[in-house]
């Protein structure tokens, strides 16, 4: 301590009161004042750099599939700044609630004819009428998941644009179990049934003590996709989950519905496909990767990565399967952006928008092989190198004639809604706690609310 | 100025600068607390009161200029909901097993430490390092511990029973879960207990020693009691945080690696919170949420009320009241 402080402390007390009160009266009045002092260079800084400034873009998306390289290169080619926010459904939400949502944001299909029917996207159809890098005939079919009429997804204005997309109902086939169990690895040209399918899975499914060795069949993206994989098999008989209106979650009193529903709970309670019983720690793709599942039911943009190490020169690429014999073979994910109806600059956020979906970045997706391209005149840019690649062209050419179908999701309920369903009430349905007309009734019981709230909401609106 | 007028012209002055040092320290006392009491009123306060507002909505995160008034009708939905009532049930049932199994190990893991033991330090270390993990990481190592195909703790077993093979986070979910949070909370615990213990005067327990009691009398009859406030603030801080809980049986799910909407964790794990964040989040209903929320505050305070109403007959305070 020094001698200068030292009469301080030896002060009478309430000399000594009034000094530390004083000093720290002084030192709160710095820290408020450090505190303010920022916040009011902001205020009189906002207005000028909002009129001088270059105009600026907020996306929000993967930045897995946007890097930061691929915002530079946006940002030299536009001259306008954007900001990445990472895509993230709950924070989405909480930005709309604010009144502050991205420009532009990361959707996929499902998701989609909720946030028309909510106005939270901006109608581009008469963006695209003029723009000269996305012309509306050069649009690959996929892209029909952002029109709408008002009233249904497929047809209409546009109201976004996948950034790639694949036929999603392809399956990978991985030989070594099928060697293992004696099995032929099926055809490259002959669609599979779905009953052909789970006949096989069972065969080169396969467990020795309790663990697990492969996997015979997974798909939905561990049941996330449940419902568009259900929607699609119902699609080939004209049917679907709903009722034509949306306005019910129909399984039971449809005899095929109920059928498709059976057959999906049959792979699970077969223990041929993850289940909450036998889960698996990882993402299916990565299990696939590792050479723990026999037949993996992704779409073409998994080829960019279904040859790992293990399972190099030991997968083959097949057509989706079939569940009636009237094939379809689109995507369910059609991954992509819109532009939010919030937007205070919507020239801006176009600009950024069409680079991302017709300049540089796009064909550089086109030749990564993570997608078929947006726009069919990129079809040739995919890749076409290796065996693997070659092979995989082949079946995905014939593959895209079958992919003009849209899956109808329905309006009134999330993204998420069904499958949360699915795999709550799954686990005591396959412990046996609740019977399967139960398990049925249960995801009805829930999704009709949820449809009916959604109804409710909507028509508020 | 007469003579009499003097006095009480000083004393005025006197209560005039009284008052005003008295208003400058209330001044200082609140500029020094403002930024808790701004932080508090924005963040914590005003959220709440929203919150209350809107659980009287349809409000779906989107509708704000249309919300509608519902009255009471979140809250009649919530009392009938089978998926609340299960939450609340595993909520409770999770909560009856950790709060007194973890302030237990809390307690004894303090009271070891209090000893003259070799390596208290490091000890000390060890048993705190997992209260400073961050919950994700934790969630991870118990993932791998527990992992049926390579995990420690199947590998523990296999050695005295051979092809052991079991699904820890599908079988037992509930049992790991609630591991999981003592192992996360018993660092944390400790190190309060520790400061309860180093503020018993030690002339205490030596008293009771000099008088014949054994070790265990002496913990039992003096550290105990004498510690009561203490476990007392840790029953109530542990009740709250087990009814508040949500990451931890999120990030438990197998094959799940982050908290998203959507993840649905084992049906035994389906915890209160965990609800709510599935009504707001997957379905958009903010307002029933909300209510959820509420319902939750509502248990919370009430079960706060009875721990205090019944701390009379057990805590002591060393100067009774």
């Amino acid at each position: 301590m020094s001698a200068d402080t030292k009469p301080t402390l030896n002060a009478p007390h309430g000399q000594l009161r009034t000094t530390r009160r004083r000093l720290l009266a002084g030192a709160g009045a710095v820290a408020a004042a450090a505190a303010v002092a920022p916040l009011a260079v902001a205020c009189q800084q906002q207005p000028t750099s909002k009129k001088s400034g270059p105009a600026k873009v907020v996306v929000m998306t993967d930045s897995h599939e946007f890097g930061d390289d691929d915002r530079k290169l946006l940002q030299d080619t536009t001259k306008i700044e954007i900001e990445l926010v990472e895509a993230d459904l709950t924070r989405l939400y909480a930005m709309y609630a604010a009144g502050n949502p991205p420009d532009i944001f990361r959707v996929q299909a499902a998701g989609i004819p909720q946030y028309i029917s909510r106005r939270m996207l901006k109608d581009l159809q008469p963006y695209f009428a003029n723009s000269k890098v996305l012309k509306i005939d050069d649009l690959a079919p996929a892209n029909n998941f952002y029109k709408s009429d008002g009233k249904k997804v497929g047809t209409g204005d546009l109201y976004g644009m996948v950034k790639d997309w694949s036929p999603d109902f392809t399956l990978y086939a991985y030989k070594k179990p099928f060697a293992e169990a004696g099995v032929t690895v099926p055809s490259d040209s002959q669609p599979l049934t779905y009953d052909e399918l789970a006949a096989l899975a069972k065969k080169v499914n396969k467990k020795q003590g309790g663990k697990r060795t492969y996997w015979g069949f997974v798909h939905s993206n561990n049941d996330q996709w449940i419902d568009r994989t259900a929607m699609n098999m119902l699609a080939e008989k004209n049917q679907s989950l709903y009722s034509a209106d949306f306005s019910k979650l129909v399984i039971a009193a449809n005899p095929e519905t109920l059928k498709v529903v059976r057959y999906l709970f049959d792979l699970a309670k077969d223990d041929v496909h993850q289940n909450p019983l036998d889960p698996s720690p990882n993402w299916m793709g990565a299990d696939f990767n590792e050479g723990q599942i026999a037949i993996l039911q992704y779409g073409f943009w998994y080829s960019a990565m279904a040859e790992s190490d293990k399972t190099k020169g030991n997968v083959v690429f097949l057509p989706a399967p079939t569940w009636s014999g009237v094939r379809r073979d689109p995507t369910m994910t059609a991954t992509g952006w819109v532009i939010s109806s919030q937007t205070k600059d919507p020239d801006a956020a176009w600009a950024v928008f069409e680079q991302y979906m017709g300049g540089k970045p796009a064909q550089d997706r086109a030749k990564s092989g993570w997608g078929v391209p947006g726009l069919k005149s990129m079809y040739p840019l995919m890749p076409q190198e290796t065996p693997f690649q070659k092979q995989v062209q082949k079946v995905l050419q014939a593959e895209l004639k079958q992919s003009e179908f849209t899956l109808a999701f329905n309006p009134y309920i999330g993204e998420e809604t069904f499958a949360t369903s699915w795999k709550k009430h799954l686990e005591p349905a396959l412990k046996g706690s609740i019977s399967f007309d139960k398990f049925v009734a249960n995801i009805e019981a829930d999704i009709n609310t949820a449809i009916a709230d959604g109804k409710r909401i909507a028509g508020n609106n | 100025m007469s003579a009499a007028a003097r006095p009480i012209a000083g004393s005025s002055v006197r209560a005039v600068a009284w008052r005003r040092r008295s208003a400058r320290r209330a001044l200082t006392f609140y500029a020094f607390l403002s930024p808790w009491l701004v932080g508090f009123a924005l963040l914590t306060a005003l959220p709440l009161a929203v919150a209350l507002l809107m659980s009287f909505t349809d409000y779906d995160g989107f509708n704000l200029d249309r919300v509608g008034f519902v009255g009471l009708e979140n809250y009649t939905r919530a009392l009938a909901d089978p998926d609340a009532q299960h939450a609340l049930q595993r909520t409770l049932i999770l909560m009856v097993t950790v709060v007194p199994i973890g302030v237990g190990v809390q307690l004894a893991l303090a009271l070891l430490l209090d000893q003259r033991l070799r390596f208290s330090g490091l000890l000390r270390t060890i048993f705190y390092l997992p209260h400073v993990i961050p919950v994700v990481g934790g969630a991870w190592v118990w993932k791998l511990f527990t992992d049926p195909n390579g995990g420690l703790l199947n590998a523990i077993i296999g050695i005295f029973s051979p092809d052991t093979y079991i699904r820890w986070l599908v079988e037992y979910p509930t049992v790991v879960l609630s591991v999981f949070v003592i192992w996360a909370a018993a660092g944390g615990g400790m190190v309060i207990f520790l400061a309860g213990l180093q503020g018993i005067p030690a002339e205490y327990r030596e008293a009771a020693m000099i008088d014949g009691a054994s070790p265990w009398q002496v913990t039992r009859f003096v550290t105990l009691p004498l510690l009561s406030p203490v476990i007392f603030f840790q029953v109530v801080v542990g009740v709250i945080a087990t009814l508040q809980i949500l990451q931890q049986p999120i990030l438990l799910t197998p094959g799940i690696t982050g908290i998203s909407p959507g993840t649905v964790p084992p049906r035994d794990n389906y915890v209160f919170v965990g609800h709510a964040y599935n009504a707001i989040f997957v379905n958009h209903l903010f307002g029933y949420g909300a209510a959820l929320l509420w319902i939750l505050f509502a248990l919370v305070l009430l079960l706060t009320l009875v721990l205090f109403r019944t701390s009379g007959r057990w805590v002591f305070y060393g100067v009774q009241q």
